[in-house]
């Protein structure tokens, strides 16, 4: 076991993605907490305090909030406010969005957004960036 | 016009013309005929007049030869002298003469000298041998009749009254006579003439015993049929024909033409006739007195209405069995042609209906000719066309149905299509990470074998994924959900930019290298969405096929009409006979050679799709085993703005 970069917690409704991405992020060396609901996702950050929190945008299952809505919560929140939080979403090929989708302090304020399906290599390099610039 | 108008108007055509040329042939016939008749009835009635008058002359001439062997006669003409014998002889014959109803009886000697007279003042001793009656007695001593005219000093010496008479006539002081003398023979000697006679001007006996022996008293219309006239050279002594008074018209003259045809050339004139108020049919023969001389004419006259009246109902008659003939001939002939005319109606308002397509109608003829015959075949047509559209709307609505049915069960197809390709993503996604989590050794070193084994799975991922992508996009556009909301698109910020961002990772595993040549402005009336598919499309391709390391370069050229953009790579670029199934679904552009990259088949044909649906054109140019160049246009963006 390589030594403990960080706590990340993930958050996606689609269980496989969570446990592949998962098994990635504890092979490099972080601590990994998962839910499956936005709501959850926020309750878990809000008890382990993350050093990054790894958010899923649309959630299947019974009407809640979106993960926009959720990184809006947690920019706003006392404890977590100065935790980065990195977009990984299949819902810019699902809204057809034709540009880029950049992050946004109003709408969602995130320090990276990633498009699924993404590569290790990618997410990884995402991650770091976002932690360093929390440095 | 409509064909029994026709019919009607041609009958009517042709029984007018018959019509006005029996009428006209009728009128004539009846008219000659007629007219021939009156003229024959009126020479005829005219003979009958001089046997009348003939007669008459006649018995005075047989009254005379009777008093001329009487012994009174025989005793005066011996005792000339005794003046009293002549007294009882002249009182004697006077008596005669009145129960004769003459003006003239007068005994005469045989040189002509008058012995007695029988009319006051009784005068004598004048000689009378120049009247031609007396003259032919005394040159043949034989009877001698006939009319002849007196001279005024004649007519004076006649007796009391005589000139008075012939004067209230015309003012004519000369009188016309009909009478006789008779020589008086003693053993075949002539010792005396007998003369009598009667004054014809303004006598009336005469020309009325004329008329009611050849008319008989018969009347027309309140107007006696026939008349008589008796004139004494051109002028009208003695009629029954009345004036406008009601008087006899006496006193008038004869017509120019009339006078010149009877009176001088002595020929009977025949004709129509206008006297005082209405029209006779009418002969004048001319009278001549013993020596031969015209002295004036008999006229009788027949009432012309009577013919005319004949002759009307017989022209009315015949032109009304004419007509009625003709009535019957048309009534026939219409129902005839209405016979035909009616059912070619019928079959020609079902022929109209049929052509409208109303082919249920059916003509209700029901003969045994050949409008039977049409009838029964436009039925049987008709029957037949029904039948075959009944037949033709079944197969339509089967093939409608069927039609439905597979449009259904495509659209189904391609909604299970779009919902696996969409439900296939997640996995996809966790399935790439955990396989590139384990193959870029972040649990651990890989052997070889591992190494390529998991490339290999790597590879299937990718071609899936592809799949998936492109399924997608297929199951939308089948379904129309890809339709062109054009709008005003910046080429390299909003398409190339980002596809290309999508890409980088796959570029940059095959070191490949983009050359934009698009303009950064180059604005194009397109949809933005669906151009990115096209571009994601071509330049996939393009790394997929291209040449390791080699280079890719967007182009673009434009002109008035369109704009022309293109995707180029180095590379084995695709055999000319490939080119033509290059657009069609399904067709791959991986050969065996190259089997290491596969395709889906959709990518160009969704390409194609898309462009087409802005109104473009795609195609590929290539030189194989160098090059290959994608290339499509789009209307001018200009121009579209200008139109819009």
């Amino acid at each position: 076991m390589p030594e403990k970069k960080g706590k990340i917690v993930v958050v996606d409704d689609d269980v496989q993605l969570v446990e592949s991405v998962t098994t990635l992020l504890e092979s490099v060396g972080y601590e990994v907490f998962s839910a499956y609901r936005a709501e959850k996702g926020f309750d878990l950050a809000k008890e382990k305090q993350p050093d990054l929190i790894l958010l899923d945008v649309m959630f299947a299952g019974p009407p809640g909030p979106d993960g926009f809505e959720i990184s809006r919560r947690i920019k706003k929140d006392h404890d977590l406010k100065d935790t980065p939080v990195v977009m990984l979403s299949g819902v810019k090929k699902v809204l057809e969005l034709g540009y880029e989708v950049t992050p946004d302090d109003d709408f969602m304020p995130v320090e990276a957004f990633i498009d699924k399906p993404v590569k290790p290599e990618r997410l990884l390099a995402a991650i770091d960036e976002a932690l360093e610039s929390q440095e | 016009m409509k064909l029994q108008t026709k019919f009607n108007l041609g009958i009517i055509i042709i029984f007018v013309v018959l019509a006005v040329s029996i009428g006209s042939l009728s009128v004539w016939y009846v008219n000659s005929n007629t007219i021939r008749e009156a003229k024959n009835r009126v020479s005829i009635y005219t003979r009958a007049a001089w046997e009348i008058h003939d007669s008459r002359v006649a018995r005075i001439q047989a009254a005379l030869e009777v008093l001329a062997r009487t012994q009174s006669v025989e005793e005066i003409l011996e005792h000339q002298g005794d003046q009293q014998r002549l007294r009882a002889t002249q009182e004697e014959f006077e008596r005669i003469r009145q129960e004769q109803a003459m003006d003239v009886l007068n005994v005469l000697a045989p040189d002509g000298t008058v012995i007695i007279r029988t009319r006051y003042p009784y005068s004598a001793g004048d000689n009378l041998a120049s009247d031609p009656i007396v003259q032919q007695v005394i040159a043949e001593e034989q009877p001698s009749s006939g009319n002849i005219i007196f001279a005024q000093e004649r007519l004076g010496t006649a007796g009391e009254g005589m000139v008075e008479r012939a004067l209230a006539v015309g003012q004519e002081p000369r009188g016309m006579f009909a009478g006789a003398a008779v020589p008086v023979m003693r053993d075949g000697r002539m010792v005396g003439i007998l003369q009598m006679g009667m004054l014809l001007n303004g006598a009336v006996e005469e020309v009325d015993r004329i008329r009611d022996a050849v008319f008989e008293n018969e009347t027309y219309k309140g107007k006696p049929v026939g008349t008589a006239t008796i004139f004494m050279e051109d002028l009208r002594i003695s009629t029954n024909v009345l004036d406008n008074q009601g008087r006899r018209a006496v006193g008038t003259r004869v017509s120019r033409e009339v006078a010149e045809q009877v009176l001088e050339r002595g020929e009977p004139w025949t004709g129509r006739a206008y006297v005082v108020d209405t029209w006779y049919l009418s002969q004048y023969d001319p009278i001549r007195n013993p020596n031969g001389e015209i002295i004036g004419m008999l006229y009788v006259g027949e009432l012309e209405q009577k013919y005319l009246d004949i002759r009307r109902r017989a022209v009315a008659l015949f032109l009304s069995v004419v007509l009625a003939g003709m009535l019957v001939a048309f009534l026939t002939f219409y129902y005839l042609t209405r016979g035909i005319v009616k059912p070619v109606g019928e079959l020609s308002h079902a022929t109209q209906l049929l052509s409208r397509g109303e082919l249920a109608y059916r003509v209700d003829v029901d003969r045994n000719d050949e409008i039977g015959d049409l009838a029964s075949s436009f039925n049987t047509m008709a029957q037949r066309l029904e039948t075959q559209r009944r037949e033709i709307e079944q197969n339509q609505r089967r093939l409608k149905e069927l039609n439905d049915e597979l449009r259904t069960t495509n659209r189904n197809y391609m909604e299970m299509l779009g919902f696996v390709s969409h439900e296939l993503k997640n996995p996809l996604s966790s399935a790439m990470m955990s396989l590139h989590t384990v193959k870029d050794g972040y649990l651990g070193d890989l052997t070889e074998a591992q190494e390529d084994s998991l490339a290999s799975v790597a590879q299937s991922l990718e071609y899936f994924e592809d799949m998936v992508k492109n399924y997608l996009d297929l199951s939308r556009l089948e379904k129309g959900e890809l339709e062109a909301h054009a709008q005003d698109v910046t080429v390299c910020r909003q398409v190339i930019e980002p596809v290309l961002e999508g890409l980088e990772q796959s570029l940059k595993e095959k070191g490949m290298h983009v050359v934009n040549k698009v303009p950064e402005d180059l604005v194009v009336y397109a949809d933005g969405h669906l151009l990115r598919i096209v571009y994601d499309n071509l330049l996939s391709n393009a790394i997929k096929y291209g040449e390791e390391s080699g280079t890719i370069e967007l182009g673009v050229s434009t002109d008035e009409d369109e704009v022309t953009l293109s995707v180029f790579n180095e590379g084995q670029g695709i055999p000319a006979g490939k080119m033509p199934q290059l657009f069609k679904k399904f067709s791959r552009l991986d050969s065996p050679e190259h089997s290491k990259e596969k395709g889906t088949g959709l990518g160009l044909y969704i390409c194609r799709e898309i462009v087409e649906e802005h109104g473009g054109e795609i195609w590929a140019d290539s030189e194989e085993g160098e090059w290959v160049r994608f290339s499509f246009t789009l209307p001018n963006q200009t121009r579209r703005s200008d139109n819009a």
